[in-house]
This record gives structure tokens, C-alpha cells and sequence, in this order.
């Protein structure tokens, strides 16, 4: 194969080192088959060859075209990413949302800590109970069984916030796919397969995957942080209940001896404090780390689907956004 | 036969056997049936019928070349080597010297690998928060250096589950735990897919496809039969050796790479184990084996006989985790085997669906597959 392509006068690709180089040498590798195919239609009068060739031809062009939006674009894009209002220090929009993600996977992680740090301190307060027992006589207090109606809800809490993290950590994982291969594997190879009939879904496929990983995905990832820091700097008096400040809180002992109303007033204030902590977090779990991955697979996966019918065969990726 | 994979030698005498024979048949009876037609059609002058004949003699014509432009693609897949596609691309690193077969069975290898260690790990979490969590202790009055004197002529004291409260973090595990099961089956169910193509029966398509491609009323379904065999043979293990180049960032593939087919010990393989000792410490309850969980339970619980009035997470540390809990890790770890185990491969499929009803319109007929690709 290596042979071939030296034959090919491809030399130039072993060493390619950024993707519009690979694309180009792709895409003369391509435009050389095309010509190898015409020349044969040509010399022995099969028409159907060199019409096929010719056709093919122009879907080279229209993907030629595409490059040249996607390099636009691309550079667009980047500078877009790398102002100092969406993230200081970016130097590209993988970058960008690469540093978004792993801040907001930072805070979900931060606010399982707290969840769990709740949990044990409820769970542990919740369990006591008081005995006394001397030669067979004795009692049992629970005096602490109001904290034990905490353990649903931060159950549930619990629940979704892993879940939270587990979607950032999913879109961590595609975003340095993108950025490992998107532009250097994907598109050269889409590129490549787009060229032979048979293999035009597949590369066609490949393209789509490759620019959408590439383009969509981070931007769905920074368009939601602009909107959400849009929202927390807007000077609207309802951001400020969704601070993101929240830290841990102390949770109140209970005394398992008690049968008063003290402890029932200490497990009623355990549940103020927490429920507070976890509202001043409810933006970072519902907007930054559910919704952010949801909108940018959206935006990935309506992009596949576009990009695929454009490059001639559809593929209907409905089955990746039930994966939402 | 049941040892026959694809770009084997048994695999070859089955095709030449098998398959061979069989389209070779399947040409001839439609050549002949063509031939009739024909006959009858010259015979009776009906000129309806003799255009039939010769319409359906180029399809037949196009089949066999089809099948020809198979079979040669298949031997070009069985010869190219990945490793020397991967150094084409300078973001491609340490490739392996597979043919593009292997490397498409080779990546589903990892990717079930992969998303089982991530069940290990995640499993690993749960089982320690799980019995962590349902510890009991009972911690007597009057406490005096250790010794709870209440206890001494009765049962004076308070019973608690000092280390009960995991049920948020396990809540959140057990998503997770669902999700690399999930992620665990779904790349053993496109493996098996992969092996039922490379076993070989997507080839018996190919005679059916023949015969049926020519046959009235029946030409839809013969070019979805080809459509299905081409896509399954090309588009395929194609888009699954591409997602193999991929494995350095997909499946943390380790210098040795991973594999599952590697007699133990395997000089150039990872072992799993190896890979997982920063999430876990199976040997947790080291006499586990020969005394039976009660005696271990008993074990660690005598070496933290003070854990009634220890920290939590400081006890977790020395129970489970000794280089600290790492919940966020296994989480992470899980989401990542989903990606590699359940989202790429699906995309493989989706693009193979997709090019079978491209193939099909190739072939001049339009199939709707739109409800398969539901089912996915």
C-alpha cells in the first residue's frame, strides 16, 4: 500500500503534519485515481468511465469547496474561542471547551464531595439510637429517625450529580478525539473513501464525523458557557440564588436519647442548610454540565446528519441522540 | 469451519469450497433460466419477453462483476496493514502491524476490555461502599480509654452505622455500574456482528443475491442481499479499523496493547490488573479465599475495632482504598467506556445501514431502512 501511494508521488503525506496538508494530499491522491480512471475510459472508448470519472470529479470539487468553508470557518471560530470574554488563554476552540469541561467537571466533583460529606453526616445521625439494658430490662430510644427522611432526596441528589459528571467526563472524552483526530485522521480519510463509489457513505460519513467533532461539539460546549456567564453577569437579581458559591455546612448532631422536639428542629435546619448549599449548585449541574454536553451532542449529531446528506448518503444518527 | 475467520487459509478453502461453487451455481441456474426466456420469448415472438432476457443478463453480469469487486476488496482489506495507513498520520501512534480485519476485531477486543475493567472498577467502589455503608457498631456509655465501662453489668450505650451514608455515592455508582454493563454487552454484540461477517455467512448472500437480483418481482430484495454483504464486508470492519488507529486516546491503549485472544502470560499485552491497581485493591480481604467472607469481615473488622469513633473516610482509606477513594476516577472511567464501547461503535453501524441503502439505490433500487436504524 505504502508503495503504491510512493508510486503515487505521495511522499509528501508521510511527513504531512497539519490536516489541511493531509486533506490536499488526499485529495490529489484522489484527483489522480479520478485521472487514472478517465485516461483508461478514454483509451478504451468506455464512455461510461469517463462519465463516471467526470462525475466523481465533481464531487471532489464540492468536497474542495468544503475544505475551503471548513478552513474558514475554523479560523473563525478559534479567534472566536480564544477572546478573553469566552476563555482567556485558549488557543483554540478545543482548547476552549477542553477547559471548560474540566472546570465544570471540577465544580460537579467539588459538589459530590459536599453531597457525600451530607450524606455520611445525615446517615450517621439518622442510625443513632440510645439503648440501656440491665439483667433483661431495659429500653431503646430513636430519637434521631427525622434525619433518615434526608436519605431520599440525596440519594437522588447524589444520582444526578454523577450523572452530571459522567456526561461532562463523556464530552471530555470525545472533545480529545476531536482534537487528537478529527482534522488529522477523520477528514483525510473521508476525503480519501468519498472518492470511490462504493465507499462514498463511509466517507462521507467519516467527513461529517470528522468536521462536526471538530467544529460542532466545542462550539456547543461554548455557546452554552457564554450563555450561562451571560446569565450570571446580567445584574438579574435571580442569578444571585444560583451563585455557584455554595460550600459545605455543618450538619447538627443529634442526641439519640432526646425524645424532645430538638431534634427534630436539628434535622429540619440540617435539611435548610443543605438544600441552600446544593440550590447555589444548581446551575453548574442543570445548565453547565447537563445541558451543555446535551445541546453540543445535539448540535454534533444534526451536523452529522446535515454534512451526510450533503456528501451524498445520509446517515441517520437519530439512534445517537437518544444516547441524550 | 467453526475455526474459519476471514484471511485464514480454512477460511479460504471454505470460500473455494462453499461459496464459490454455490454463486457459480446460483449464476448458472439464473443464466439458464435467462436463457430460457429467452428461448421461449424468440419462439413465441414476444418481444416483452426476450427484452426481459436480455435486461436481466446485464444484472446478472453486473452481479458476478460485483462479487468480483468483492472478493478483490476483501483481499486488499486481508493485505493492507494498519500499522502502515497509521504512519501516514503523524497523530496516529504506535500501530500495530494488523490487517485491516484484525484491526476492526482487534479494537472490539479493547473496546469490551476496556468497558470491562471499567466495570471492575466501578463494581469495586460499589462493593466497598455497600458494605461499608451497612456496618454496625455498638458503642458503650461511660467511655473510658477505649473500654465503654456501661457495657459492664448490662448493655448501656448507642448503636449507630458509622459509616452508613453512601447512598448518594452509590446512587451515582450505580448509574454507572448500568452503564458499563451496558457498555460491556453492546461491544461483545457489534464483536459478535463482526464475526458473524467474518465466519463467513454474509457470503451465502451472494449466490441468493444472483438469483434474486434477476428474478421478477423479487430484484429489490436480491440487491439488498449484495447491498448487505458489500456493506458488512467493506463499510464495516472499515469504520471499526479507523476507530482502532484511534485506541491510543479511545481505550488508553498501553504500549502492548491490550488483547484478549493472547495465551497467559502475553509478553506484548496489557494486563488488566496492572492497569486498574490506581483504582483498586483486590486483595481487600486477603484470606478471602480459604476462610470465607464471615472469617475476612471478621479480620478487617478487628484490625479497625476502634472504627466506632474513627473518621469515615479515613477508615475507607484503610479498608479499601489506601492511595484514597477515587469515586470521580470510576465515574469518569465508565463514561469513557461508554464512548468507546457503545457511541463509536454504533456510529459504525449507523454508517453501515446507511451505506446498504446507498449500495441498494447503486443498484437501482430504492430500500427504506429508516425503521432498522431505529432499532439500533
Amino acid at each position: 500500500m505504502k508503495k503504491l501511494l510512493i508510486f503515487l508521488l505521495l511522499i509528501p503525506l508521510a511527513f504531512a503534519a497539519s490536516w489541511q496538508t493531509i486533506a490536499f494530499v488526499s485529495m490529489v491522491l484522489s484527483a489522480a485515481l479520478l485521472g487514472i480512471m478517465f485516461m483508461l475510459g478514454f483509451g478504451f472508448g468506455v464512455k461510461e468511465l469517463e462519465i463516471m470519472a467526470k462525475e466523481e470529479f465533481f464531487q471532489l470539487l464540492a468536497v474542495a469547496i468544503l475544505i475551503v468553508v471548513l478552513t474558514g470557518t475554523d479560523s473563525i471560530l478559534n479567534s472566536i474561542s480564544s477572546l478573553d470574554a469566552v476563555k482567556a488563554g485558549s488557543s483554540s476552540m478545543q482548547d476552549a471547551a477542553l477547559t471548560i469541561v474540566d472546570d465544570n467537571r471540577e465544580r460537579v466533583d467539588t459538589l459530590l464531595g459536599y453531597i457525600a460529606g451530607y450524606d455520611k453526616a445525615i446517615s450517621r445521625e439518622a442510625s443513632r439510637t440510645s439503648q440501656c439494658n440491665i439483667v433483661g430490662m431495659g429500653y431503646t430510644v430513636s430519637g434521631c429517625g427525622g434525619y433518615s427522611v434526608l436519605a431520599a432526596p440525596l440519594s437522588m441528589a447524589g444520582g444526578i450529580t454523577g450523572f452530571a459528571m459522567g456526561e461532562l467526563s463523556a464530552m471530555e472524552r470525545l472533545i480529545e478525539l476531536s482534537d487528537a483526530y478529527a482534522l488529522n485522521l477523520l477528514l483525510p480519510l473521508g476525503i480519501l473513501l468519498r472518492t470511490f463509489k462504493i465507499t462514498r457513505g463511509g466517507g462521507g460519513f467519516l467527513i461529517a464525523l470528522g468536521i462536526s467533532l471538530h467544529i460542532m461539539l466545542p462550539a456547543g460546549i461554548i455557546f452554552n458557557e457564554m450563555l450561562v456567564e451571560t446569565f450570571h453577569t446580567s445584574g438579574d437579581p435571580r442569578a444571585a440564588d444560583y451563585s455557584e458559591t455554595g460550600g459545605d455546612v455543618e450538619i447538627p448532631e443529634c442526641d439519640p436519647g432526646d425524645t424532645g422536639e430538638d431534634n427534630e428542629n436539628s434535622a429540619v435546619t440540617a435539611y435548610t442548610r443543605m438544600r441552600e448549599s446544593i440550590r447555589d449548585h444548581l446551575s453548574v449541574i442543570l445548565f453547565r454540565a447537563t445541558l451543555g454536553p446535551v445541546l453540543a451532542l445535539l448540535l454534533m449529531t444534526a451536523s452529522i446528519r446535515t454534512l451526510t446528506s450533503l456528501a451524498g448518503a445520509e446517515v441517520d444518527v437519530s439512534a445517537i441522540s437518544r444516547f441524550v | 469451519m467453526a475455526d474459519a475467520v476471514i484471511c485464514t487459509e480454512a477460511f479460504g478453502s471454505f470460500f473455494n469450497d462453499t461459496i464459490l461453487p454455490l454463486t457459480g451455481l446460483g449464476a448458472i441456474v439464473t443464466g439458464v433460466l435467462i436463457g430460457l426466456a429467452f428461448m421461449v420469448g424468440r419462439a413465441i415472438a414476444n418481444a416483452k419477453l426476450t427484452t426481459w432476457a436480455k435486461t436481466e443478463l446485464l444484472q446478472v453480469i453486473i452481479s458476478i462483476a460485483t462479487i468480483f469487486f468483492l472478493l478483490t476488496m476483501v483481499n486488499a482489506f486481508c493485505i493492507i496493514n494498519m500499522g502502515e495507513v497509521a504512519s501516514f498520520f503523524e497523530a496516529v501512534e504506535d500501530p500495530h502491524d494488523l490487517s485491516l480485519y484484525d484491526a476492526a476485531q482487534t479494537y472490539l477486543h479493547e473496546a469490551a476490555l476496556y468497558s470491562h475493567n471499567a466495570m471492575t472498577v466501578v463494581r469495586y467502589h460499589l462493593e466497598a461502599y455497600t458494605i461499608l455503608a451497612y456496618l454496625n457498631a455498638f458503642l458503650c456509655d461511660f467511655n473510658v480509654g477505649g473500654v465503654g465501662l456501661g457495657c459492664w453489668f448490662g448493655y448501656s450505650g448507642e448503636n449507630v452505622q458509622p459509616v452508613g451514608g453512601y447512598g448518594a455515592i452509590n446512587a451515582a455508582l450505580n448509574i454507572f455500574f448500568n452503564s458499563s454493563i451496558i457498555a460491556h454487552l453492546s461491544a461483545l454484540n457489534f464483536l459478535f456482528i463482526l464475526l458473524f461477517v467474518y465466519k463467513g455467512f454474509v457470503f451465502l448472500f451472494l449466490p441468493m443475491g444472483i438469483f434474486l437480483r434477476s428474478m421478477p418481482y423479487l430484484r429489490r430484495f436480491g440487491a439488498l442481499l449484495i447491498a448487505v454483504a458489500l456493506s458488512f464486508l467493506i463499510v464495516y470492519p472499515l469504520m471499526l479499523s479507523i476507530f482502532y488507529l484511534m485506541g491510543d486516546v479511545l481505550v488508553d491503549r498501553p504500549g502492548g496493547g491490550q488483547c484478549l485472544a493472547c495465551a497467559s502470560p502475553c509478553a506484548d499485552c496489557y494486563v488488566p490488573e496492572d492497569g486498574l491497581k490506581e483504582y483498586l485493591d483486590e486483595t481487600v480481604f486477603p484470606d478471602l479465599e480459604n476462610t470465607g467472607v464471615i472469617q475476612s469481615m471478621g479480620s478487617v473488622l478487628l484490625e479497625s475495632i476502634s472504627f466506632g469513633t474513627q473518621d469515615t473516610d479515613a477508615l475507607i482509606r484503610e479498608m479499601y482504598f489506601p492511595d484514597g477513594a477515587d469515586t470521580g476516577g470510576a465515574i469518569m472511567f465508565a463514561a469513557y467506556a461508554f464512548i468507546a464501547a457503545v457511541f463509536l461503535p454504533t456510529t459504525a453501524l449507523l454508517a453501515t445501514i446507511a451505506s446498504i441503502s446507498y449500495i441498494a439505490r447503486l443498484y437501482g433500487e430504492e430500500i427504506n431502512l429508516s425503521r432498522i436504524t431505529q432499532l439500533v
